[in-house]
C-alpha cells in the first residue's frame, strides 16, 4: 500500500519535482522509509547540522577576534622609530596637496601596510632621510612605486588587508597620516629594486 | 514488488521544495554576475594579474555550479513534461555528465579559493619577490595544473560514484582543504597583528590600539560563506551513501534543493566578497555599463 502511494507520488503529482527527481540517483529509489517509533525528532539532523555549523562559524570568529587583541605593545628601539618620526613630518607636507591621488594612493596605502613593514624592517638601516627629501614630484610617484608588486594585485589583496582592520593602516579617515608616511619612507629603497613595479604603478597611475 | 509493512506516517518528510521561479532566478543571477567578472577582467588590461586570474577561475567554478543546478532542473521539466524517459541509456549519461559538472564546479571552487589564499600569502610574506616568484605564466601554468585535475577528478568520480571509496576521499578534501585555507589566512592575520603592534610601539603614535574586529568578520565571511553553502550538499552526499534508509537520514535529504539553492547562492555571494572588493575591478564595471548607454 505505502509502495503503490509512492508510485502514485511519482507519476502523479506535477507540483513536485522531487517526486520526478528521484529517478536519477538511484539510491532514492530504495523504497518507503518507515518513519515510526522515532526518539528524537525527524529533522533532528537537519537542525543539528545547521546548529553545529553555526557554533563552528561563530566559534572560529572568536578564535580570530581572541587573535587580534593584540597585547600590550612592546618597546622597540626608540632610534628608528624617531628617525621615521622626522621624516614622517617632512614627508607629510608632500603629501598632503596631492588630494587626487591621495585619495587613490591612500587605498593602495592603507592597504598594504603589512607589506611595507615588511620593508620598513628591511631598510631601517638605509638612509631614509636623503631620499625622502627629494621633491614632491617624487613623492607622487612614490605612492604608487612602491608596490613590489603589481599594485592592482595589491588593491585586490590588500583589500583582505584592509578589512583586517590592521587599527593604524586601514583608517578610513584621513587622520590616520602616521601609517601613510611610514609608506612613502620605506618607498624609495624598493624603487630601485624593480623597475616592473613601476611600469604596473604607472599603469595605475592612468 | 512486494513491500513489507511498512506504513508511511502521514508527517513523513516530504521533499521541500523551492519554487522554480526562485531556482531559476538565483541560477540566473549567479551565472550572469560571474560573467560579468569574466568579461570585465578580461577587457580590462590592468586586470592581467594573477591574482585576477585566480578570481577569474573561482568565477567559473560558480557559474559551472549555476550551470549544474540550472541543467538539472530544467532536465527534471523535460521529464515531468515527458520529453524523456527516467531510465533510458541517454539519460542515465546525460546525468552522469552533469554529476562530473558538480563535482568539477565543487573542486574547482576549492581549488580556486586555495590559489587565491596562497596568492595572498606569497603576497604578504614574500612581498619583494613576488613579482618573481607570481609571474603570470606561473599563474596560468597553475590554473591548468588545477583544472585539469578537477577535470580528471570529476570525470573519475562521476564514473564510480556508485561506489563509497570515491564519496570518502572526496568528502576529506573538503574540510582538509577549509582547514588549510584557515591557516594561511591566519599566519597572515598574526603577521598584520604583529605589524599593528609595530606601528603602535612607535612614540607618536596617537592611534590607540582596538580590536581588529574586522579582519576577523572579514576571514569569517570567507570561510563562513563557503562552508555554509557547499557543506550542506556534502553532507548530503554522504548521507546518501552511506545511510540512505534511516529516517533521520532520509529527513535531511528531503531539503536538497534547499541545499542546491545554497550552493547557487555561493555563486552569488563570492564575486561581492572576492572580486568587487577591487576598485579597478569596479571602475571597469562602470565603464561597461556607462558605455552600454
Amino acid at each position: 500500500m505505502s509502495a503503490l502511494r509512492l508510485i502514485s507520488n511519482r507519476t502523479s503529482q506535477q507540483a513536485l519535482s522531487n517526486s520526478d527527481y528521484t529517478w536519477e540517483y538511484e539510491y532514492y529509489e530504495y523504497g518507503p522509509v518507515s518513519f515510526e517509533g522515532l526518539k528524537a525528532h525527524k529533522y533532528s539532523i537537519v537542525i543539528g547540522f545547521w546548529v553545529g555549523l553555526a557554533v563552528f562559524v561563530i566559534f572560529m570568529f572568536f578564535v580570530l577576534t581572541l587573535l587580534t587583541k593584540t597585547g600590550a605593545p612592546h618597546q622597540d628601539n626608540a632610534e628608528p622609530s624617531e628617525k621615521r618620526f622626522r621624516m614622517n613630518s617632512f614627508v607629510a607636507d608632500f603629501g598632503r596637496p596631492l588630494e587626487s591621488e591621495r585619495v587613490f594612493s591612500r587605498q593602495i596605502a592603507e592597504e598594504s601596510r603589512s607589506l611595507f613593514h615588511f620593508c620598513i624592517n628591511e631598510v631601517e638601516h638605509l638612509d631614509k632621510a636623503k631620499q625622502s627629501q627629494k621633491g614632491p614630484s617624487l613623492e607622487s610617484h612614490i605612492h604608487f612605486q612602491e608596490v613590489p608588486g603589481s599594485s592592482g594585485m595589491f588593491e585586490e589583496d590588500l583589500n583582505c588587508l584592509t578589512k583586517f582592520n590592521i587599527p593604524n593602516f586601514v583608517n578610513t579617515e584621513q587622520n590616520s597620516s602616521l601609517g601613510e608616511d611610514d609608506l612613502l619612507i620605506s618607498e624609495p629603497p624598493i624603487i630601485l629594486e624593480s623597475k616592473s613595479v613601476m611600469q604596473s604603478s604607472h599603469r595605475i597611475l592612468d | 514488488e512486494n513491500i513489507s509493512d511498512f506504513s508511511l506516517n502521514v508527517t513523513d518528510c516530504t521533499q521541500v521544495v523551492v519554487p522554480e521561479e526562485v531556482f531559476f532566478t538565483v541560477a540566473a543571477a549567479g551565472i550572469l554576475e560571474n560573467l560579468l567578472v569574466l568579461i570585465a577582467v578580461i577587457r580590462n588590461k590592468n586586470l592581467h594579474l594573477p591574482m585576477y586570474f585566480f578570481i577569474c577561475s573561482l568565477a567559473v567554478s560558480d557559474m559551472l555550479g549555476s550551470l549544474y543546478k540550472t541543467l538539472e532542473n530544467i532536465f527534471i521539466i523535460l521529464c515531468k513534461m515527458g520529453y524523456l524517459t527516467r531510465r533510458g541509456d541517454f539519460e542515465k549519461k546525460l546525468d552522469d555528465a552533469m554529476d562530473s559538472m558538480f563535482i568539477l564546479s565543487l573542486l574547482g571552487s576549492i581549488f580556486s579559493l586555495l590559489a587565491i589564499a596562497a596568492d595572498r600569502y606569497i603576497t604578504i610574506f614574500y612581498a619583494l619577490r613576488y613579482h618573481n616568484i607570481m609571474t603570470l605564466r606561473r599563474a596560468l601554468v597553475i590554473l591548468a595544473i588545477i583544472w585539469t585535475f578537477c577535470a580528471g577528478s570529476s570525470i573519475a568520480i562521476a564514473l564510480f560514484s556508485y561506489e563509497a571509496a570515491t564519496v570518502i576521499p572526496f568528502t576529506i578534501l573538503f574540510p582538509l582543504m577549509m582547514f588549510f585555507i584557515l591557516c594561511l589566512y591566519v599566519h597572515m592575520f598574526l603577521l598584520a597583528r604583529s605589524h599593528a603592534k609595530k606601528i603602535a610601539s612607535l612614540p607618536t603614535s596617537t592611534v590607540h590600539q582596538r580590536t581588529n574586529m574586522k579582519g576577523a568578520i572579514t576571514l569569517t565571511i570567507f570561510l563562513g560563506v563557503f562552508l555554509c553553502c557547499w557543506a550542506p550538499f556534502v553532507l548530503h552526499i554522504l548521507l546518501a551513501r552511506f545511510c540512505p534508509h534511516n529516517p533521520y537520514c532520509a529527513c535531511y535529504m528531503s531539503i536538497f534543493h534547499v541545499n542546491g539553492t545554497l550552493i547557487m547562492c555561493n555563486a552569488i555571494i563570492d564575486p561581492m566578497i572576492f572580486a568587487f572588493r577591487s576598485r579597478e575591478l569596479r571602475s571597469t564595471f562602470k565603464k561597461m555599463f556607462c558605455c552600454a548607454r
